[in-house]
């Protein structure tokens, strides 16, 4: 199937990633349970609760960098593959920001931006570089291109972090608690550069604790607790209105201080 | 016996083992690379019995003395009807203790590369073998530099177990005793053994230091 | 924060968990690697057994009493000069340290090219030396001496930057606060760098007595009955060369993987790295 089809078929009603009754342990730790949810295409789901609530965990079984005990995982409706070729090609397809960056520490900056497009899509070099070039303008790192990750501030770093999925042209992004790895001074820069892509029509899932961004550019939040998805809604329905006690304690919690 | 005529009567002897420990250490270190980065995949396999082998290679390897490994390798094999001439005694000798430190460091310059960065190249849709080729195999061989220089020099200094065999020509060391049992050679028959190893020693590290200067991979 | 992913080494965090193609392949690779280690040691074994090593009069004297008593002997030599060589490199270590980091410049200087010295000969030239030399200038030295003086100068070479990286390795602002309080230059190294400082290597110093160790085992250089001299002796006594040295390669082979396992486990406990 090539990808005109698959845009076609997904049409409005496919959702881009639905998880379905997946199911998760580590050991006797029953991390996720029985969480279902849909993303459709252009929506910005953010998911937020307490660490430990498997909202980072959830994230990461999207692309397989977690496996799942049971249930299903769809992209596009296709089933998430296994493994080989498959699972490679769609995890292509996926872009994943870290609360860690993760850049290759041997490669500049530019590098980092054109290793998937050049050995994954087999560009040619000089249209990755040109692609890499102003996608690093477009997150403001575009100065730093020569760099080696280590000489880039944090900030810098997840933003090209962030060129470095988008240089893929994901169909839809994952960012597991982008900022919270992040000095203070530097989580709006990233934050900015998020919700742009947002506005731009990116479907996103993402996990974080920065609460105006979720009331910013939010479609849906979701709400985690104990590996359960325990309330989901709007920003509004959500911060203003939250139904379950949970949500109000966690509310509180975050708004304590 | 004074310099001049130490050198007068066995200069000839010292240079050639000069040049035997040279010739020894390049050949080994070799060989030293090649089988460290054997057991190193043996040892990062999937597979479980490659692993223990590897793993117990280098456990066996690190921790023999080089005396008795050596002592093995041209007493004990002959009686096993596996029989080296002196020279590549000594050499295969320096190649198994070289190359379990060696994939040692290999080891450790793969566990700094990070989960991190694997699980980032997953997520960008590389394959097990892009992975390896273009982010651990570039990280590990520019992060063991430094190491790898230092195992150099101890596989010089190990091809002085060659003093332990009739070696033809001796290597430096072998060459010390060989003097000392014909004339009192003093301590500075016994100095210009020891240059010929701290100035190599030197020179491999200026130059290792220079290198890794150039490669080190900033974190 | 993060997920609560159990601690992976990096050799298997370069796999990801196997999907059921990937299971069966390793499977597999699995059980033909378990077939070739095996086709190997039975190779091994029957190699010895051809060449007649496996016969019973070359093992057999490990079943006697007096063979592992004079072997403990042997051992005894051994712990003997490896302790002795080691406390002496740890004085001679600490020493060139302090003259190297003692910013009077000809003396770092002179300590700096000692320990390059002694770090860039192989221990078994210094052994001659000592078997040598001395006997040449007429002092007459007992064998116990000829071979822990060249051991212990041996690893002093190395320790000394051990505990230079020591020394590094204690924070800036240790020193600043110390110097701040009035303590001297010289209070300040004994009363708060150094005992961190130690603290910091005793791993390493523990891992760096397997250097001694190994040194040791040319004993017979200077005719000094250890372990490995007094296998020696035993080969001639019951012409069991092969079993015999196999034996000893074994003994330290486990003592040196226990010393370094000593480390390794002192090193997970108090957090400090091993420096070699």
């Amino acid at each position: 199937m090539s990808k005109t089809d698959a845009v076609e078929k997904s049409g409005r009603d496919v959702p881009v990633i639905e998880l379905r009754h997946v199911d998760k342990h580590y050991g006797n730790l029953h991390v996720l349970r029985d969480v279902s949810l849909k993303v459709k295409k252009g929506e910005v789901v953010v998911v937020i609760g307490p660490s430990g609530s498997g909202k980072s965990t959830m994230c990461r079984t999207i692309n397989r960098l977690e496996t799942i005990d049971s249930g299903d995982i769809l992209i596009e409706g296709e089933p998430l593959p296994q493994e080989g070729r498959e699972l490679a090609r769609m995890r292509a397809e996926l872009g994943m920001v870290f609360q860690q960056f993760n850049l290759f520490a041997h490669l500049s900056v530019l590098d980092n931006v054109t290793l998937g497009p050049c050995e994954v899509l087999g560009l040619p070099k000089d249209e990755a570089e040109a692609r890499a070039m102003e996608l690093l303008e477009r997150v403001g790192v575009g100065e730093q291109a020569h760099k080696v990750p280590a000489q880039l501030s944090g900030g810098q770093q997840q933003r090209a972090a962030i060129a470095r999925s988008l240089a893929m042209r994901p169909k839809a992004m994952m960012f597991d608690e982008p900022t919270s790895a992040l000095d203070p001074e530097m989580i709006n820069e990233v934050l900015d550069v998020m919700v742009e892509l947002a506005r731009g029509g990116m479907t996103m899932v993402v996990v974080t604790h920065e609460m105006g961004f979720a009331r910013r550019v939010a479609s849906r939040v979701i709400f985690m607790a104990e590996g359960q998805i325990v309330e989901e809604g709007s920003p509004d329905e959500f911060f203003n209105h939250p139904k379950t006690q949970r949500a109000r304690d966690f509310l509180d919690s975050i708004r304590g201080h | 016996m004074g310099l001049s005529e130490l050198l007068s009567t066995y200069g000839d002897k010292y240079l050639q083992g000069l040049l035997a420990t040279w010739s020894m250490t390049a050949v080994s270190f070799v060989f030293v690379m090649a089988l460290a980065v054997l057991v190193t995949v043996a040892r990062v396999s999937p597979y479980r019995p490659l692993r223990l082998v590897g793993d117990l290679y280098v456990q066996v390897f690190r921790n023999i003395p080089g005396v008795a490994l050596l002592i093995i390798v041209a007493y004990a094999l002959p009686e096993l009807r596996i029989v080296l001439d002196w020279r590549t005694c000594v050499i295969v000798t320096t190649v198994l203790l070289g190359s379990a430190f060696g994939s040692e460091n290999f080891m450790s310059g793969i566990n700094t590369i990070g989960v991190g960065q694997i699980e980032a190249a997953r997520s960008l849709g590389l394959s097990f073998t892009q992975i390896v080729r273009k982010i651990v195999i570039p990280q590990a061989l520019r992060t063991t530099v430094l190491p790898m220089t230092n195992l150099l020099i101890a596989v010089m200094l190990t091809t002085a177990l060659g003093s332990q065999v009739p070696l033809n020509p001796q290597e430096l060391t072998g060459v010390v005793s060989y003097v000392n049992t014909r004339a009192t050679g003093g301590v500075l028959a016994f100095l210009v053994s020891a240059l010929g190893y701290v100035l190599t020693a030197l020179v491999i590290s200026f130059v290792g230091n220079r290198l890794d200067r150039r490669v080190r991979i900033l974190r | 924060m993060s997920s609560p992913t159990p601690a992976l080494s990096m050799r298997d965090a370069l796999y990801e968990a196997p999907g059921p193609r990937t299971r069966r392949r390793v499977r597999i690779g699995t059980a033909i690697t378990a077939v070739v280690a095996l086709l190997g040691i039975a190779a091994i074994v029957r190699q010895f057994y051809v060449t007649g090593q496996l016969a019973p009069r070359y093992w057999s004297l490990f079943l006697q009493w007096t063979t592992w008593r004079f072997l403990g002997q042997g051992l005894l030599g051994t712990v003997s000069v490896a302790l002795t060589a080691g406390a002496i490199s740890l004085v001679l270590g600490l020493l060139l340290m302090l003259g190297r980091t003692s910013g009077v410049r000809p003396l770092a200087a002179l300590c700096r090219v000692v320990t390059d010295f002694f770090r860039g000969v192989p221990s078994l030239l210094l052994i001659y030396f000592f078997f040598f030399v001395p006997a040449q200038l007429g002092l007459k030295m007992p064998p116990f001496w000829m071979l822990t003086l060249p051991v212990a100068l041996a690893a002093a070479g190395v320790l000394t930057e051990v505990f230079r990286a020591g020394v590094n390795a204690v924070p800036k602002g240790q020193v600043e606060a110390a110097l701040s309080i009035g303590l001297s230059p010289a209070q300040t190294m004994r009363k708060i760098v150094l005992p961190q400082a130690v603290r910091y290597v005793i791993p390493s110093l523990i891992a760096q007595l397997v250097v001694v160790v190994k040194d040791t085992t040319v004993a017979y250089v200077v005719s000094f009955p250890d372990l490995m001299q007094n296998a020696r002796v035993l080969i001639t006594s019951y012409d069991a060369l092969v079993s015999m040295y196999l034996v000893i390669a074994l003994v330290y082979i486990l003592i040196n993987f226990a010393i370094n396992k000593a480390a390794v486990y002192v090193s997970r406990r108090t957090g400090a790295k091993i420096i070699r």
